[in-house]
């Protein structure tokens, strides 16, 4: 095997060599070697061994993530150099190569399009399966495995967390920062910190609520990310002095929809939560903040942590833990030496500050290219990733098997020109090379289809918006990594497929093909049997389970959820604690935008909530109440909300008995409030509750009044128990206002707006929506499980499809002289064609049998998350099966019309 | 055949070929050493495997540009059996009749850009 003899590596350091060997990567790509033409192994191959070896200590091929990127690494090196080092050989051996290939191409394009439908069907099949695959691998790489874009050197980008009991990931203070920052500098050229920070933003008369991030000044640095306009933060200056540094540094992206990419922003202010801030840079366009999946509009400075949120001292309070920090690591530092300096350091700041540290482990080290969405998520991101990956690479190998199925059935009517060719004098090996030019052709057709395909569901995954607003922006993106992954797989698909009805072709004895004598080979017929049935299963499972999460969305519909037409109901959020407006300035806002709303001709009542149902936010409060006594174990903490006066009635929940809160209900009144039904029944079973006392948040409420019991986090739920609490008598500034409208709610929303401008034009208002669009959040479980099962589920369906087609097919072609001497025989072409359609529907109903026995179980798994559908509901477990059947009886007839015209004479002439 | 036409025939050269004959201009270099270089020459847009290395390399020498050389006297890890190479005098006059190609072009570009 080695030519190249004493320089084959292997004398001395015997513990590297023994961590070589045990290397699967490197025990494969040495058997794979043998794909260079052997002068070139000879020569070469100590020379490539040891390059591998020195790649495989670089940094980003080291550990797992690193193996498999090392591996995508050398399927490239491969699709380059293989054709690199074979081409000279062969250019060598025939001059006439090059012309022999443009030949077999023009007939191979000639082939395929003569046998359109064929070709369609199965380009579309593979091309679905590398789609789907490819779009996965995006999703996997961009998420998990890729390096955040526009960084520089990644790989020594460390995220330090603090270990508590029961805490692995836990985030770190800004004076706990400033510490590790101060005394790191032996193993980390920087540390930087960052956090997300709810602001509002306004400019030019315009503002808006989003996230900012906020942070150290070293952050760009951290990053290697260089302005693109302007400057950076300065560490050194800008991570001092508390309060001093009114600057912002904006994204690319942000500078570019907001500004129009004005090369003269900088300079110009910007004001956060009511304060002014000067824009001093604009970040690079390819950096998109710390994370993969959402991307800041700008970065402030952490130092003005305490002017964007007053409330508390963020700055000197070492016991608030909510920033991220993360490190770059010294040239040649090790995350182990690292370790042993952060327990230095920790011994040191237990002994400063006891009281905050005393419970501190440790310190998790996560190198940044390893920790995915959130190392928290750790072995779950990637098993999951590992699954869809197995599930989609299932469905593309069930692809490549049907396609290999079509070219198997069309390869035995082709045995006859093979026959031909080769008693013509035609070498076998030059109709084999012709045969799989057509196929590698037909996957390349096939795998730039499947990257189309690929691109737009990528297209659609990273535009995929969560229902809360956020700078979300998903790193998936078909790049050229996947690029190389989608080409490897679909020309290795091509190969799978190619390989072997050519061979078939070409091996057959020249005689008996051209007299058309057919060598059955039962086994393989009973396999893809097999094949076809397990996929009818599959495509049954997925789509029944679709059907139920449709059915579970018809059913939600009609859920009630205790207020009255959503779709009339408009909804707008504001926050004028964020503008910097005191508590009587706040409620000066809300009670002047009550009034100017209450007065719209179009609106028939307004009320403000603190929360509104079927969101994502809910409080719950611990409640005693004179006279009972809880359960061990039994919850004692109930769901609230406060509202204003008028709420009840825009919301139009209905009063069950006593009153419902007025503006008189304020702060210097007695202390009411509102319960539900639920509650009701759960105190005082059988009893009036008017009158009755709660203690919670440490006062003493009469209930006043009682109301229908709805649903408040999710439409399956149970009844629970609710509680309505005066918002003037426990005052906050951010309200969601609800407003019920007696025509276009969109009008109203409009109207809205326009009357908060006028109230502060800098005022962002957020989540402006009707009701109906706002409980779309608590539909979004159904409907992302209807739409991911039901695209699986037609993809399966369609590939189960083709696979009846190709079985049949083959085995009807493979039966012609058998179907013909029963025609001969005075069988009517009715009877061939039952015969047939009898066989094929056989494995249909079988497979459909499977699927359901299948379905039933995987009905009890999605059970939790269906509103009020039964799991066993009758309408999706009837459709489905018959849509199936029916799609399997066309797949089926297509070749069976086929055998009921077989000419009789010329299958019996064929012997 | 004259050097000229030799030249001729070679130029312009792939820009692999052309960031491989960079790496070695001030003396031989081994394989590895090879593919780091062209990698940092290149911001990180070449990036060649072993293959892809090793062909190149192969393809070079017959072309004349590059031959085998001795190690020349560096003693890293493994160094000893590492394969080093040196560029030819043809690969001298290739890569700079390529490099002022290249900035005659570049001249132009910049002249009507106005820059």
């Amino acid at each position: 095997m080695s030519g190249a003899g004493g320089r084959e590596p292997g004398t001395p350091d015997g513990a590297e060599n023994d961590r070589r060997r045990s290397d699967p990567i490197r025990a494969g790509y040495r058997r794979l070697l043998a794909l260079y033409p052997a002068t070139f192994r000879a020569r070469f191959e100590s020379d490539l061994l040891q390059a591998f070896d020195d790649r495989r200590t670089e940094p980003r091929f080291t550990g797992t993530i690193g193996g498999v990127r090392l591996v995508f690494f050398l399927c490239r090196d491969f699709a380059t150099s293989v054709p690199m080092t074979r081409e000279r050989d062969r250019t060598r051996r025939s001059g006439g190569l090059m012309r022999d290939l443009m030949h077999d191409l023009r007939f191979s394009v000639r082939t395929l399009l003569k046998t359109p439908v064929f070709t369609a069907a199965a380009v579309t099949t593979l091309a679905r399966g590398i789609g789907l695959y490819a779009a996965t691998f995006s999703a996997v790489y961009g998420l998990l495995l890729s390096p955040l874009p526009g960084v520089e050197e990644p790989d020594e980008l460390v995220l330090v967390y603090r270990h508590w009991p029961q805490i692995e990931y836990g985030s770190v203070s800004i004076p706990h920062y400033q510490d590790l920052r101060d005394r790191t500098a032996d193993v980390f050229e920087h540390v930087s910190a960052w956090y997300f920070e709810p602001v509002s933003i306004a400019s030019e008369g315009r503002s808006e609520r989003t996230m900012a991030m906020v942070v150290s000044a070293n952050f760009f640095q951290t990053f290697g990310a260089g302005p693109t306009l302007g400057r950076a933060f300065l560490p050194g200056v800008e991570d001092r002095d508390p309060g001093a540094h009114p600057v912002v540094v904006l994204s690319h992206g942000f500078w570019q929809t907001r500004f129009g990419g004005d090369p003269g922003v900088l300079g110009r202010t910007v004001t956060l939560n009511g304060h002014p801030f000067e824009i001093v840079g604009v970040a690079p366009e390819e950096f998109r903040g710390p994370v993969n999946f959402a991307s800041p509009p700008l970065y402030a400075p952490l130092m003005m942590a305490n002017v964007l949120t007053p409330a508390f001292d963020r700055i000197a309070a070492r016991g608030n833990n909510n920033m991220n920090a993360v490190a770059r690591l010294r040239d040649g530092a090790t995350l182990e030496r690292v370790g042993e300096r952060l327990d230095v350091v920790l011994a040191d700041l237990r002994e400063e500050y006891p009281q905050h540290y005393q419970d501190q482990l440790g310190h998790t080290l996560v190198r940044q290219r390893e920790a995915g969405i959130h190392p928290s998520f750790g072995e779950a991101q990637r098993s999951m990733s590992a699954v869809m990956m197995a599930v989609v690479g299932m469905l593309l190998l069930i692809a490549c098997v049907n396609v290999a199925n079509l070219f198997l059935a069309r390869a035995r009517d082709r045995r006859r020109e093979m026959g031909i060719r080769l008693s013509m004098g035609a070498s076998r090996g030059r109709i084999v090379r012709q045969l799989l030019t057509e196929s590698l052709l037909f996957s390349v057709v096939a795998g730039a289809a499947g990257l189309a395909l690929a691109s737009v569901a990528n297209g659609l995954l990273s535009s995929f918006r969560p229902p809360i607003d956020g700078p979300w922006a998903f790193n998936v993106q078909t790049n050229t990594t996947v690029l190389w992954f989608t080409a490897t797989v679909s020309l290795a698909a091509g190969f799978v497929f190619g390989m072997a009805p050519a061979l078939q072709s070409a091996k057959a004895d020249t005689l008996g093909a051209i007299k058309g004598e057919s060598s059955g080979k039962a086994g393989r017929s009973r396999a893809s049997s097999a094949l076809v049935v397990a996929q009818m299963a599959l495509s049954l499972l997925l789509l029944v389970s679709s059907g139920l999460f449709l059915r579970s969305l018809q059913a939600a519909t009609r859920i009630d959820p205790g207020f009255e037409s959503p779709s009339n109901i408009a909804m707008v959020s504001a926050d004028p604690g964020l503008q910097g407006y005191d508590e009587a300035r706040s409620r000066a806002f809300w009670d002047r935008m009550l009034e100017e709303v209450t007065a719209l001709p179009e609106v028939s009542a307004v009320g403000l909530a603190t929360t509104a149902p079927l969101g994502l936010g809910s409080s719950d409060r611990f409640v005693e109440v004179p006279g009972y006594d809880y359960a061990e174990n039994e919850r004692n903490s109930f769901y609230y909300t406060e509202v204003s006066e008028g709420y009840f009635d825009a919301m139009g929940i209905g009063l069950v008995e006593g009153r419902v809160f007025s503006r008189a209900d304020d702060a210097d009144a007695a202390r009411v409030m509102v319960v539900n039904e639920r509650f009701v029944e759960r105190f005082w079973p059988g009893q009036s509750a008017l009158g009755q006392t709660v203690r919670t948040a440490g006062q003493e409420w009469e209930v006043i009044g009682v109301v229908e019991t709805g649903k408040y986090n999710s439409l399956g739920e149970d009844p629970t128990e609710f509680m309505y609490f005066p918002l003037r008598q426990l005052f906050r500034a951010d309200q969601v206002m609800v407003a019920r409208s007696e025509g276009d709610p969109q009008a109203v929303l409009r109207r809205v707006r326009e009357l908060v401008r006028t109230a502060d034009p800098e005022m962002p208002v957020y989540d402006v929506r009707t009701m109906a669009d706002h409980m779309g959040i608590a539909l979004l479980p159904a409907r992302l499980g209807s739409s991911v099962l039901g695209l699986f589920g037609l993809l399966g369906l369609t590939l189960a499809a083709v696979g009846i087609y190709g079985v049949m097919a083959y085995s009807v072609s493979q039966r012609k002289r058998e179907l013909g001497i029963r025609v001969a025989l005075g069988a009517d072409r009715d009877s061939v064609l039952a015969l047939v359609l009898r066989e094929g529907m056989r494995m249909a109903v079988l497979g459909t049998v499977i699927g359901l026995a299948g379905a039933l179980g995987a009905a009890r798994l999605v059970r939790g998350l269906l509103y009020n559908a039964s799991p066993l509901d009758p309408v999706a477990f009837s459709t489905v099966p018959l849509l199936l059947l029916a799609v399997a009886a066309l797949a089926v007839y297509l070749p069976a019309r086929r055998a009921a015209r077989v000419d009789p004479i010329g299958a019996l002439k064929s012997e | 055949m004259t050097r000229p036409d030799e030249l001729d025939e070679l130029l312009p050269l792939s820009p692999v070929t052309f960031h491989v004959l960079v790496a070695m201009a001030d003396g031989p270099r081994h394989g590895y050493a090879i593919a780091r270089d062209v990698e940092e020459l290149t911001d990180g847009r070449i990036v060649m495997g072993p293959g892809t290395l090793y062909g190149s390399l192969q393809r070079m020498t017959a072309a004349g540009l590059i031959t085998e050389a001795e190690n020349p006297g560096e003693d890293g890890l493994h160094a000893s059996r590492r394969r080093y190479y040196r560029m030819t005098p043809l690969g001298a006059s290739a890569l700079r009749a390529e490099s002022e190609r290249l900035l005659r072009a570049a001249n132009v570009a910049q002249e009507r850009l106005g820059s």
